[in-house]
């Protein structure tokens, strides 16, 4: 088995394509850090004097504003006044804010890219022909899948370390090492969440790699399924990209309709959990591991079941 | 009973309602080369693809070298070294990255000496690590050899080897598997070039819609004492006819120009005829024993299949 993972790595990496999705997110991240930079401006050291005049000014608007627009005002009120009372600087800047706010966005080119490669893990196989010269070899079709898919999934961890360790350098680099367990503040659905900077990016992290890996499960299966690489991929991408608008319209059914919540759109983005304990109403993050697990499952016999029954005859 | 190098037994494919193998049963011996004839659409590849478990058999069973496939599947598909269609390679790795994987997949370890030993054997030695993409058809037959016989097979299976080679490749690989089949290796090969097949095969099967309908070895095609047409080559052909026609009994004697004439006769009349000749004058230059092709002999068996169907 080894040596089939070896084999595979070792085509994935003779590839020119494998490296440039590496640098693409080095890329990426680089850019993150420049821009970040450039849009951050100089840090205000009093800040806590601005922003007790900015509480002043919107006090002075409430007591003109009318009612409806007088709760909207005292509600920015009261974020600010959190920020104050906990001594949050909403401004702050490190290397971990940066990994937080910035970095964590680059995960979406780190599942693009693993889609990618995923759906063109077989298909191309199929596609150049080799997938015949590739299976009359004395071992069995599964053993030849799985090492495909273990590959995968190894080559999808190095696009994330590469996005994580060259996020930490790239920050450390344009705003210098900050506090890892800096207060700060999250918007989220029901208000604003006190968290710390460091252990909430690995707990978004935590979160999005169950995602990562049913996202290049759906991937690898197409990519079984057809013989056209090109179609694999772009089949791959559509589902990637459907998913998130098909998970809001699911948010809307499940006010309606129990059935909503056994459809597998809206777990599939569990970093929600970071910042909220519930979805969908009054769905928790077991329950949607649960249904995660059992599309899994689904997904990975359906490939392996027809990979295993199906003639080669191209 | 001594085991044979391949031994397929009622080989059957079916897909929907379509018999495309319907009980096929044949043998190869050690050191054979054994041929698999017949028109396109006629179930070669899906027996050869069925033998190296590219497809699912319908029926029937594969023992190779005494191993049945269904039993031990891995030392089964051990033995045996493939080449299906044009071998197909990762065109953006060097020729011996490529073998290096296959390497790597076989059961028994293959040394580096030994990757090395086989690109010397099909002459890849000067672009063993430039990429394939650079190869030529030509070469990327040669390397499709080299990876079928990496790990030592007893049993090289091809189908439609010669495809898309020009005629002095398709000279080098016929030498190529003779020399192989002369150290041992025995050998299945398809393809619906007659003539290619004749200079190639110890026995062949041919088949037909699916069926096995005719296995012949090749001695069978050219029994000596059968008789055969004849051409001699002569100062005057018409004189000779006639006094061909005096003096003995022949059945097909026919002109063909003014120095060329053809007769239907077996072994022993040709020297008759060549002393005849000669007593009356007649300048011989040359005599020509017109070989029956095997693309006759196919012509004729299938041609007899055809009619059995009719009947």
């Amino acid at each position: 088995m080894i040596s089939l993972i070896r084999n595979e790595l070792m085509k994935m990496f003779q590839k020119k394509s494998s490296w440039i999705y590496l640098i693409i997110i080095l890329i990426a991240v680089i850019a993150g850090g420049i821009i970040s930079n450039a849009v951050a401006g100089e840090p205000d050291e009093d800040w806590k004097a601005t922003m007790k005049a900015e509480v002043e000014e919107l006090q002075k608007s409430a007591d003109e504003a009318s009612e409806g627009e007088k709760q909207y005002i005292q509600e920015q009120i009261q974020q600010k006044q959190q920020y104050l009372d906990k001594d949050v600087n909403p401004d702050a800047q490190s290397n971990w804010h940066f990994m937080n706010e910035v970095v964590y966005g680059v995960t979406i080119l780190v599942t693009l890219l693993s889609v990618i490669v995923a759906s063109a893990s077989v298909s191309s196989e199929f596609a150049d022909g080799t997938i015949k010269q590739l299976l009359i070899r004395p071992h069995q079709r599964w053993a030849i899948l799985l090492s495909k898919y273990i590959s995968i999934l190894i080559y999808a961890l190095v696009l994330l370390l590469t996005m994580i360790v060259s996020g930490y350098l790239v920050g450390l680099i344009a705003f210098g090492n900050g506090d890892f367990s800096a207060k700060i503040f999250e918007m989220a659905m029901d208000g604003q969440k006190e968290a710390a900077v460091g252990p909430q990016f690995f707990l978004k992290m935590a979160y999005y790699l169950p995602s990562l890996l049913i996202i290049t499960a759906i991937a690898f299966m197409l990519s079984t399924l057809f013989k056209s690489q090109a179609l694999a991929v772009g089949i791959g991408i559509f589902v990637l990209f459907v998913s998130s608008t098909l998970g809001g319209l699911m948010v809307f059914l499940a006010e309606k309709y129990e059935w909503a919540k056994f459809v597998i759109f809206p777990h599939l983005d569990l970093t929600v959990y970071a910042l909220q304990d519930k979805i969908l109403g009054d769905v928790t993050l077991p329950f949607s591991l649960m249904i995660l697990t059992i599309y899994y499952a689904i997904f990975m016999i359906l490939t392996f079941v027809f990979f295993q029954k199906r003639d080669i005859s191209i | 009973m001594a085991t044979h190098a391949l031994e397929v037994r009622s080989l059957t494919k079916v897909i929907g309602k379509k018999k495309l193998v319907d009980d096929v049963s044949f043998s190869v011996e050690k050191g054979e080369i054994f041929g698999l004839l017949g028109p396109n659409g006629a179930g070669k590849t899906t027996i050869i693809r069925m033998i190296v478990s590219l497809i699912k058999r319908t029926d029937g069973a594969v023992i190779i070298n005494g191993t049945n496939l269904d039993e031990q599947y891995k030392d089964a598909m051990s033995e045996m070294g493939a080449i299906v269609e044009n071998p197909e390679f990762y065109k953006y790795m060097s020729g011996y990255k490529n073998l290096k994987h296959y390497a790597n997949m076989a059961l028994k370890e293959v040394s580096d000496e030994r990757i090395k030993e086989v690109v010397k054997l099909v002459k890849l030695e000067d672009v063993m690590h430039k990429k394939v993409k650079t190869y030529s058809l030509g070469m990327r037959q040669r390397l499709g050899v080299a990876q079928a016989l990496l790990h030592n097979p007893s049993l090289l299976i091809l189908d439609e080897p010669t495809n898309g080679l020009d005629p002095q490749g398709i000279r080098e690989f016929r030498d190529y598997l003779h020399t192989l089949a002369g150290q041992g290796m025995s050998v299945l090969v398809s393809s619906h070039l007659l003539s290619e097949m004749q200079l190639m095969c110890n026995r062949f099967a041919i088949l037909e819609k699916g069926k096995l309908i005719h296995i012949a070895s090749m001695n069978e095609t050219s029994e000596i004492d059968e008789a055969k047409e004849v051409v001699f080559e002569v100062d005057n052909s018409q004189e000779a006819v006639d006094v061909v026609k005096e003096q003995i009994e022949v059945s097909s004697i026919k002109v063909i120009s003014d120095q060329q004439f053809s007769v239907h006769i077996n072994r022993a009349g040709i020297g008759t005829i060549n002393r005849l000749l000669i007593s009356n004058e007649i300048d011989v230059f040359g005599i020509n024993r017109v070989e029956a092709t095997l693309e006759d002999r196919f012509f004729e068996i299938t041609n007899q299949g055809v009619k059995e169907e009719v009947k």
